[in-house]
């Protein structure tokens, strides 16, 4: 984390922390909070539950670190079934919002806590805390009490903490939310740059989905309790599998049409009069059935010349700074482009055409 | 604000000290006079009276059964504390409802009542006086602030740091002693010394509860007061308050620490 | 977030409930054999003659006897007196204390609550010393040529021995309504034309209302109730209602009447403790008990 580069600590070569989940139900004062969630991770993944408020990924979390058992479905790690293993047996490293150190215990007594409870000779302790502490680039800071550190060395501590026992799995409960803008950015580059270096597979809970996207190797949609998508950053963003998850992450144009049938480069439909295409979420809809589309306003693109598109009146442009924002007025409704800073920006009244590539939106039923 | 209305604040504020020190720096000062009668300011120095209270059995077994009940009072007021604080703020069990509504309610009721209370039903029991009976008698008067001690303690500790604590492999027990029992720490040490001073300075419990042959140190020294006017209540008074001192200094320590908590919680 | 519910193993489940009983039980216990069972069994005797037969008779007693009314009266005045002596002392000091530094505010803090620290017999043995006829107040008007008046067995004598432990009781909850004064407003009245007495009577005074009620309830209702230091002034001359429990109880030893007293004791406090409770809620304010 700090400047200075330092060798993780000695990791087995074997690859682990599997984990999967297969219909992991819970219910909380007679509410379904989690219904039926099936998930599997790689080793070494940094997989992140991204959804709203209440929508089940802290519950999930939990019940993955064994503060909550669940109420069906099975938990397995590297194959071995957890459900019901209480959470000092797990073994899992977890980073909570609050960070939760213990008030009480110096940086590194907090770091120590859990090689300590693992009867970890003192020798061997001591090293292992200064390594760590080191790696997160808290050596100095280790008498420190956590009452007297900022809120970014208060989660370096804890997520040393966490990572000094070597954990199955790494888990961070919305680890940067109570940091600053500035220092969420940059601590989050840091833990993820650390994640990929000593290689434990990585379950982040965050309802920011710049953060998800940021960081995260694959996403896992959720809200009301389900896992609406999971695939990897740049899929979530261009090709949005459910409405929930286009309007949750980003600003998206969604487009509603009939479906045409297959094309070379994705499926076309038509919308208004005029032939589109984009990649269908999951399974082809038959032809005729009514569809939606949804486009980013990243990968519109105007043009003047009468290509194939979507045909509108240049309503508004806005610079934006890094972007420039267009808003053209089609027959199927507003498309909102966002066009690089050095595009050529159309008059507002100019006929334009609005195209993609197929392959940088989705399409889905309604 | 004038330089007048200052003026006149510190010197109230001088006034007021004055009377809330005057009992007992008139105590302390009139312990040493040489008359056989207690007068301020003292007649000449002499630390005469020092020495009649130790050659007094009655009032050093008096303090020693003092000191033996308000250990007892601390120390089972920390646990049943401790007990019933956790017992409260964490799980839901038949007569929570009732023990809360008794814990607010017995800060209410008059001592005086609660002494009569209890002669009235020890006796009723058969039960007679004993250092075991005015034990039970001062945990009526020590028990709730100690549970509500631990409350405030626990109301203090994030939650997080116990699934920290158990996700770091800390078997339950282990999390209780690592984890939530240091959180409680400064509220069950302030809760046992209260308990102390609570029982140590009881009399209007002791008072019914009492006999002739046993008799706290508050008992005695009230009693001895209503027929002897000589500096010895004031020697005793003198050594009371120095061991008063003795134990704020040292509480003070602790909740110094105590302290130190809130505020590291403060900024986290 | 999500709903996060207890740690592993739960409390709603039926090992939890086991669990929190087991915990509860030495208080529970406590209270149930050493406060419920003993109230229970005074209001139990306050309804029966000496010999065990049930009766009204205690109450029509104390209530229908002059002496008793006036006991009853005297035990309210002294109460109120109190009150009104510790306002009259404490208010000012509070507003002193709000312009000091944290430093000093804790020393004074501290003074303020010595006379909680300090054993309760030893105080208002000090009491008698500082107000005896061989004590500094004597002395004081002695040599001024006066005879000194009677100043010990009295009402006054209570009264400041009561002042003494009470004031703490009134300044601490006191600073904590007058620390939640915005501390812009008195100077924005200043702005707006008015006197430094107007500032005190339009927006200190009413804002610190909550506090001053707080601290008079609890003085007054814990002054109603105490022994010690009235047994200890006062004597046998001043009739308080505990000292009529205490000497009905062990000198007279008619048990029933004592606890008669004892109960409408009870209930002139504890309506009062009640009534400030209730307050508390709806006010939000804070209050140290010593």
């Amino acid at each position: 984390m700090s400047t200075s580069v330092t060798e993780a600590p000695a990791r087995s070569d074997v690859r682990r922390g599997r984990l999967r989940l297969d219909g992991v139900r819970k219910v909380l004062g007679g509410k379904e909070v989690v219904s039926s969630v099936d998930l599997e991770t790689e080793p070494g993944e940094f997989l992140t539950l991204l959804g709203p408020s209440g929508c089940g990924k802290t519950t999930t979390l939990n019940m993955v670190a064994g503060h909550l058992t669940a109420d069906g479905g099975v938990i397995e790690v590297d194959g071995r079934d957890i459900t019901a293993v209480p959470p000092h047996r797990r073994s899992m490293g977890m980073v909570f919002q609050s960070y939760a150190l213990f008030p009480h215990m110096t940086v590194a007594e907090n770091v120590a806590f859990g090689l300590r409870m693992r009867k970890v000779p003192a020798a061997d302790r001591r090293r292992q805390v200064a390594e760590m502490l080191e790696l997160v680039g808290l050596d100095g800071m280790a008498d420190r009490h956590p009452g007297r550190l900022s809120g970014g060395q208060q989660q370096r501590a804890a997520l040393a903490r966490a990572l000094v026992v070597q954990p199955d799995l790494l888990l961070l409960d919305e680890p940067f939310s109570n940091l600053d803008a500035q220092l969420r950015v940059r601590l989050r580059e840091e833990v993820a740059a650390l994640q990929r270096r000593i290689g434990t597979t990585t379950i982040l809970v965050t309802h920011d989905q710049e953060e998800a996207l940021a960081v995260s190797d694959r996403i896992a949609v959720m809200a009301d309790g389900v896992i609406h998508q999971l695939d990897r950053p740049r899929e979530i963003y261009l090709r949005p599998g459910t409405d929930f998850v286009a309007r949750f992450i980003g600003e998206v144009n969604a487009i509603e049409g009939t479906a045409a049938g297959p094309v070379a480069d994705g499926y076309a439909c038509t919308v208004a009069g005029e032939t589109v295409a984009a990649t269908p979420a999951g399974d082809p809809p038959a032809a005729g059935e009514a569809v939606r589309l949804y486009v980013r306003p990243e990968v519109v693109r105007i043009s003047t010349d009468g290509a194939q598109g979507l045909r509108g009146t240049v309503r508004e442009t806005r610079f934006l700074g890094s972007r420039i924002r267009c808003v053209v007025a089609t027959p199927a409704g507003e498309v909102t482009a966002a066009l690089p800073f050095d595009a050529r920006v159309p008059a507002v009244g100019e006929e334009v055409t609005c195209a993609w590539r197929p392959s940088d939106a989705s399409l889905a039923a309604r | 604000m004038t330089r007048l209305t200052a003026l006149l604040g510190g010197a109230f504020a001088v006034l007021v000290g004055l009377f809330l020190i005057a009992p007992v720096a008139v105590t302390v000062a009139s312990s040493l006079t040489t008359t056989a009668y207690v007068t301020f300011p003292p007649q000449g120095i002499t630390l005469r009276w020092y020495a009649e209270v130790f050659q007094k059995p009655e009032f050093l077994s008096s303090f020693a059964l003092s000191v033996g009940v308000a250990l007892g009072a601390a120390a089972v007021s920390a646990v049943a504390g401790l007990a019933g604080g956790l017992a409260i703020h964490r799980y839901r069990f038949p007569g929570r409802a009732a023990l809360e509504a008794v814990l607010s309610s017995a800060f209410a009721v008059p001592t005086i009542v609660l002494g009569i209370g209890l002669l009235q039903w020890f006796a009723q029991m058969g039960l007679a006086s004993s250092p075991f009976t005015l034990l039970l008698a001062h945990l009526v008067l020590t028990v709730p602030y100690a549970v509500r001690l631990v409350l405030a303690g626990l109301a203090g500790l994030d939650r997080s740091a116990e699934k920290a604590a158990a996700g770091l492999g800390a078997p339950p027990f282990a999390v209780f002693w690592h984890v939530t029992l240091p959180a409680v720490r400064g509220a069950l040490i302030g809760g046992a010394f209260f308990a102390f001073i609570t029982s140590f300075d009881d009399l209007t419990v002791a008072l019914f509860v009492v006999t002739t042959d046993l008799q706290t140190l508050p008992v005695r020294i009230f009693n001895y007061m209503q027929y002897d006017y000589d500096p010895t209540v004031t020697a005793i008074g003198t050594l009371m308050v120095l061991f008063a001192v003795v134990a704020v200094v040292v509480i003070e320590r602790f909740v110094g620490v105590a302290r130190l908590f809130g505020a590291d919680r403060d900024q986290q | 977030m999500a709903a996060v519910g207890r740690v592993a193993g739960g409390s709603l489940n039926r090992s939890g409930r086991r669990t929190g009983l087991l915990l509860a039980l030495p208080a529970i216990l406590i209270f149930a054999l050493l406060f419920v069972a003993p109230l229970c069994t005074l209001v139990a005797n306050s309804f029966r003659t000496q010999t065990g037969a049930f009766t009204l008779d205690n109450y029509q007693r104390f209530l229908g006897d002059p002496f008793y009314r006036d006991v009853l009266w005297n035990t309210l005045k002294v109460a109120a007196l109190t009150t009104i002596g510790c306002l009259v002392v404490g208010y000012p000091f509070a507003l002193y204390l709000r312009g000091r530094s944290p430093r000093v505010r804790n020393w004074l803090a501290l003074l303020l609550l010595s006379p909680l620290l300090i054993s309760m017999v030893i105080r208002a043995y000090g009491w008698l010393v500082v107000l005896g006829p061989q004590g500094p107040v004597a002395a004081v008007i002695e040599w001024f040529g006066l005879t000194p008046p009677q100043l010990l067995y009295n009402d006054t004598a209570v009264l400041i021995g009561m002042v003494h432990v009470m004031l703490a009781y009134m300044v601490l909850p006191l600073m904590g309504s007058l620390d939640r004064i915005d501390r812009t407003l008195v100077p924005a009245a200043r702005g707006l034309g008015a006197s430094g007495w107007t500032c005190f009577w339009r927006i200190t005074l009413p804002l610190s209302a909550p506090g001053m009620l707080a601290g008079a309830m609890i003085v007054f209702s814990l002054t109603a109730s105490s022994f010690v230091t009235p047994a200890i002034l006062g004597g046998p001359k001043v009739k308080l209602m505990p000292y009529f429990v205490y000497t009905q109880a062990t000198v007279t030893l008619d048990w029933p009447y004592a606890a008669a007293i004892g109960f409408v004791l009870v209930v002139v406090t504890t309506g009062l403790l009640l009534a400030y409770s209730r307050l508390l809620r709806r006010g939000g304010g804070e209050v140290v008990f010593g």
